[in-house]
């Protein structure tokens, strides 16, 4: 029973991680792409690039943040990889000719700023973000 | 253990690139963004019986060297162009030989429809295009019942135009195809050409067209993909052989039909794939006036499972089985392959990783297979186990 403190603990740190790696981040777009709405499976396949434009026909490219629990938990939930394996992936597509690395930003400001003056970009952020100049797209 | 001074350029090259590069290099013509990436590594070699792979691995080997460079551009929404050089020095293989790896235009007009023309990489199997590309796998070398590195330029690329693209199956998941014709490359460089040294022959003129498709499904369970590959290619071969007084010989073949299936399951730390390859070829040849034929068919296939047991470290194990169909000797050891590696690989930066990977191959398969093992490099003989180890960096930006 003297181990009960810490298995409260060690689990409220772990609820705490889980609820930061489920859905703290927004999806944010140039003003140019005309959807307001993505499904999941659209998403995964922008950023797989094997979508370049959408069913309203706006060309859109994805970026991404380099590290950090955003991008991992965004990674890990809507492209259902790990950041390693999503980092082969894109590399088997430049070496290959098929694609291009997609660009990315170390933090949540350079990614909205760059996504404001990209025609067709579409990144996340953690949801805290502010996010000027760009719309933020809903997942349904 | 000769290590040479391209090797030691090479290798500060390798040392010194991933401080200096560890992010692509990007530049701008007319407004145009270009994308510059490259790739390199090093391996080191040591078998306990047979010379391996061309190099002299039974007194440790430093002669596994290879990189390339990548230029590509997006240049309107729908158009890119790219091209890849690509150089390899594997004991007799490639020596230093810089090549066009790629290049082409790619016209993306729909997601579901689009073209490439130029020099493409072909796709086959699970790898065949990302082959030399070592960072991209788990392995130092990869399974070679299926990817034989002396044999890449037979099926690597072809000059021809492709048509692509990824059809979605909404719940059912997406279809990913590529239908390619185009004439056939080759490496007067590569193991075929010293394979057939070996027998006597030395090819003067080497030719053929190719033509195939591969389709590969991702399923709707998370992380699953299945394909499979269809190529059939044509061959056109002038030569002179030097048991016949150097007599003029002609190679031809009405087809050589290769066929892959193959999945690909990651899940977690794990990661499963396993392919099975058929390589159908019968010879038509000419010699002093009289016409035979010879089966040169053979079959392949591997299985494989890796393990992250930490975010830098990947443990994996698999096993590769070569068959001949007709060897040109009743010798046991010398109609199969088998081999089972076990590796660690350990990503030291995101851009760099060393592996240590050990070999356990029983037989040689057929002496003219070229699948590794050659006369030339083993003028003592072959025996019929093999085991190596193979220690190998690599670096891309």
């Amino acid at each position: 029973m003297k181990h009960l403190p810490c298995l409260a603990v060690a689990a409220a740190c772990l609820s705490l991680s889980l609820n930061v790696s489920a859905a703290d981040f927004k999806l944010i777009a140039n003003s140019s792409v005309g959807a307001s709405t993505i499904s999941g499976d659209e998403l995964k396949s922008v950023f797989l690039i094997t979508k370049t434009s959408l069913g309203d026909g706006s060309h859109v490219e994805p970026v991404l943040l380099k590290s950090g629990a955003t991008h991992e938990a965004f990674v890990k939930q809507y492209l259902g990889k790990s950041d390693s394996a999503l980092q082969t992936y894109y590399r088997g597509l430049v070496f290959t000719g098929k694609g291009s690395m997609p660009k990315e930003l170390s933090t949540d400001a350079e990614v909205v700023a760059y996504v404001a003056k990209t025609k067709g970009a579409i990144g996340y952020v953690s949801s805290g973000t502010a996010a000027g100049g760009v719309k933020t797209i809903e997942v349904n | 253990m000769i290590f040479g001074i391209k090797n030691a350029v090479f290798l500060a090259a390798l040392y010194v690139a991933p401080a200096a590069l560890n992010a692509q290099v990007d530049f701008k013509l007319f407004d145009r963004t270009f994308q510059v990436h490259g790739f390199a590594s090093q391996g080191f070699a040591y078998s306990g019986q047979n010379n391996y792979l061309t190099m002299k691995t039974s007194t440790g080997s430093f002669a596994m060297t290879d990189g390339g460079v990548t230029v590509s551009s997006q240049l309107t929404d729908k158009f890119r162009v790219g091209a890849q050089i690509y150089d390899r020095n594997v004991g007799e293989l490639g020596k230093w030989r810089p090549q066009l790896d790629w290049a082409y235009g790619d016209y993306k007009f729909k997601d579901w429809f689009g073209v490439r023309a130029g020099k493409v990489k072909t796709a086959l199997g699970l790898f065949n295009d990302t082959q030399d590309m070592e960072f991209l796998h788990t392995w130092a070398v990869l399974p070679q019942a299926v990817y034989p590195v002396d044999l890449r330029a037979n099926v690597i690329a072809h000059t021809g135009a492709d048509m692509y693209g990824t059809v979605s199956l909404h719940k059912l998941g997406a279809l990913n195809y590529t239908a390619y014709v185009g004439t056939r490359t080759n490496d007067p460089r590569g193991g075929y050409y010293l394979a057939t040294a070996d027998a006597g022959l030395a090819i003067k003129e080497f030719s053929g067209i190719v033509g195939g498709w591969d389709a590969r499904w991702n399923t709707p369970i998370e992380g699953l993909m299945i394909g499979g590959s269809w190529l059939n290619q044509t061959e056109n071969i002038n030569g002179t052989i030097a048991p016949y007084g150097n007599a003029p010989i002609q190679i031809s073949d009405d087809f050589e039909q290769t066929t892959a299936v193959y999945a690909d399951y990651m899940r977690g730390k794990w990661h499963f794939n396993g392919e099975f390859r058929r390589n159908k070829n019968v010879l038509d040849i000419s010699l002093l006036g009289a016409r035979s034929q010879a089966d040169a068919g053979d079959k392949g296939w591997f299985v494989s499972a890796a393990y992250h047991v930490t975010k830098k470290l990947e443990m994996g194990v698999y096993n590769s089985r070569y068959y001949v169909n007709v060897p040109t000797t009743p010798i046991p050891a010398g109609d199969h392959i088998f081999d089972q590696a076990v590796t660690a690989r350990y990503d030291i930066t995101r851009f760099w990783n060393v592996k240590v990977e050990g070999h356990f191959i029983d037989g040689y398969g057929d002496l003219y297979s070229a699948h590794g093992f050659y006369l030339g490099s083993n003028p003592q003989g072959l025996k019929p186990t093999t085991n190596m180890l193979v220690i190998r960096t690599g670096f891309n930006f």
